[in-house]
This record gives structure tokens, C-alpha cells and sequence, in this order.
């Protein structure tokens, strides 16, 4: 889902480059407050392994490939949509910059969509799913795929605004891409994950923000 | 005190290596969802138009490879990739916690 330069006038790239900045600073004054020197090699483990899965196109049929991009496990492992802003950013800038993957002018929107959309529909989906006692894995899966999904129809909302896209062809086309690649590519592969390291680390995957906001409710 | 934490840095970093390495033969070259939908809604002809037009600036490694060294090239593009992102990573959280 990575837009590149061509897509979208500079115009509207500053735009969302604009919205987009905001969320890159709360991301870094959430890293000053939560990261410490215990955490930082699980940010670093997690950035380096979205990257690398990110290079990993799956064949979903119709002739097309997608792959995870990452920012709903982030969130969820650290308990925060801002942990997924944050790495997902640095994985853009290295993609954009060294790799030509993803636009350097849109990357702003690139930046919103795949950190702060989906990796903010993923942990909130995810937090409501196990405050209603749903098992780990399963909403995981649900969460991520929720993101994912909707974060390609903003993508295909952004392309009409941009004039490359026809609204309701792009959002069918994007939706449909979509809808699949977020059950394989991020839906399972988020669930693995989480279910994986629940098993062999529970206490990074504890729900803190699940039994806080019970707390709160009671 | 050692961190438990290392450990799971090297089972990810391990197993990210070994998606890196493999990626260029796994991965599928179909295009990817932003790019059929594109090729669909705005036809080929446009499309393979925007693919075309210049990036806003010069990539070392575009799609993740090293001219005229193929496979080997794009595994070293896709390791040295994942490597640099995990010192970058974590060198911004020694960084920001300094």
C-alpha cells in the first residue's frame, strides 16, 4: 500500500505530511516516557522483523500481492497505537530513502495511513475484543485485519482526493485488494505472533491496557 | 544484569534474517494491492505511465536490489535493510532515553 510519489500532487502531500508530523511527535515523547533499556531491544527486534516481512509479497489470487505492514502487533506488544506510529516511520524513511518503496513527498500520507490508521483501528479493535473476553489470537487477527482494511479505503479515499483514483471504483478495487491481504498477510501473521510470544513471553503481551481501562469501567 | 529482552532480539533478528534471505525467492512479483487497483481503475496505459515518472529523489538500492547483481543483490539489499533498521531503532531509543 505504499504510494508512490507519482500519485499525488505536492500539494496535497504536504497535507497529510502536516497531519502526519503531530503523530510522529507524540510517538517519540511516548518513546521518551515508556522506552527504557529493557524495551529498546524489543523495539529494535520488532522494527527489524516488520521490515523484513514487509519484503515478503504473498500471492492473494487475482493477479495481485500484498504483504503485513505491522503497526497493529507493535501497538498491541507495547500497548500503544504511538509504539506502532513510531516504528512504522522509521521503516517508511528507510523504504522511501534507500529503497524506493513508498514516495519520499507522500510518504506524510503513507505515514498515516499504514502507522497511525491501521496500527490505531488494530490496537483499539484489539483492547475492545479482549475487554469482551475474547481469546488473545482471535482478536489479533480481528484487529489487524480491521486496520488494514480500513486503512486501504483511506488510501483510496486520499488517491480520489488526489484526482488518480475514481471514489467508488478505487474504494471497491482498494476495499476488495484488501480485504484479502488483510486476512492473510496481516490477520494471521499478527495472530501467530501474538500467540507466539504470549506463550513464550506472557508478561509482553499482559493486557495492562485491557485491565487498566476494566479498572476504570468498574 | 543481563536483559531477557536480548534474547528476543536475537530470535527476531535470526528469523528476520532468514525472511530476508528467502524473500527474494518467495516473494511474489505480482503486483501489489495499491497497484492493481490502480492498474484497474485507471487502466494500464496510465498507470504504467505513473510507475514511470521520476522519484522525487535517487535511491541507492531501488526495489531492493543492486544493479547487475540479481538475486545475491537483492539479499544483501533486503539484510543490510533489516540490519540498518534494527542499529537505527535501536540507537534512537538509546537516543531518546540519553
Amino acid at each position: 500500500m505504499h504510494i508512490p510519489d507519482s500519485f499525488m500532487p505536492l500539494s496535497q502531500a504536504l497535507i497529510y505530511w502536516a497531519i502526519a508530523i503531530p503523530f510522529i511527535f507524540m510517538s517519540l515523547r511516548w518513546a521518551r516516557r515508556d522506552m527504557d533499556d529493557m524495551k529498546i531491544p524489543i523495539l529494535a527486534a520488532l522494527s527489524a522483523g516488520i521490515f523484513a516481512i514487509q519484503a515478503l509479497n504473498i500471492p492473494i489470487g487475482m493477479g495481485t500481492s500484498g504483504h503485513m505492514v505491522g503497526a497493529a502487533l507493535v501497538a498491541i506488544i507495547f500497548g500503544s497505537p504511538f509504539a506502532g506510529v513510531l516504528v512504522l516511520t522509521l521503516v517508511l524513511l528507510v523504504q522511501g530513502i534507500v529503497f524506493a518503496d513508498g514516495g519520499i513527498t507522500v510518504m506524510g500520507a503513507n505515514i498515516l495511513n499504514m502507522g497511525v490508521i491501521s496500527g490505531s483501528i488494530g490496537y483499539y479493535g484489539f483492547v475492545a475484543l479482549r475487554k469482551r473476553n475474547i481469546d488473545i489470537k482471535v482478536s489479533a487477527f480481528i484487529g489487524a485485519w480491521l486496520g488494514l482494511f480500513i486503512s486501504s479505503i483511506a488510501t483510496a479515499i486520499e488517491m480520489s482526493l488526489a484526482g488518480t483514483f475514481p471514489l467508488v471504483p478505487g474504494i471497491v478495487a482498494m476495499g476488495t485488494f484488501h480485504f484479502v491481504i488483510g486476512i492473510i498477510g496481516e490477520g494471521l501473521i499478527t495472530a501467530i505472533a501474538i500467540g507466539a510470544i504470549a506463550k513464550a513471553r506472557p508478561d509482553l503481551v499482559d493486557d495492562k491496557a485491557v485491565e487498566a481501562s476494566k479498572e476504570v469501567t468498574l | 544484569m543481563s536483559n531477557p529482552n536480548m534474547k528476543l532480539l536475537y530470535v527476531v533478528l535470526a528469523l528476520a534474517i532468514l525472511i530476508s534471505v528467502l524473500a527474494p525467492f518467495l516473494a511474489s512479483s505480482d503486483p501489489d494491492g495499491l497497484e492493481s487497483a490502480a492498474e484497474k481503475v485507471i487502466g494500464e496505459e496510465r498507470f504504467a505511465e505513473l510507475e514511470e515518472a521520476e522519484a522525487a529523489i535517487d535511491s541507492p538500492m531501488p526495489d531492493y536490489s543492486i544493479e547487475g547483481k540479481g538475486k545475491l543483490g537483492e539479499i544483501i539489499a533486503i539484510c543490510l535493510g533489516t540490519i540498518g533498521i534494527l542499529a537505527i531503532s535501536f540507537g534512537l531509543g538509546k537516543i531518546i532515553k540519553a
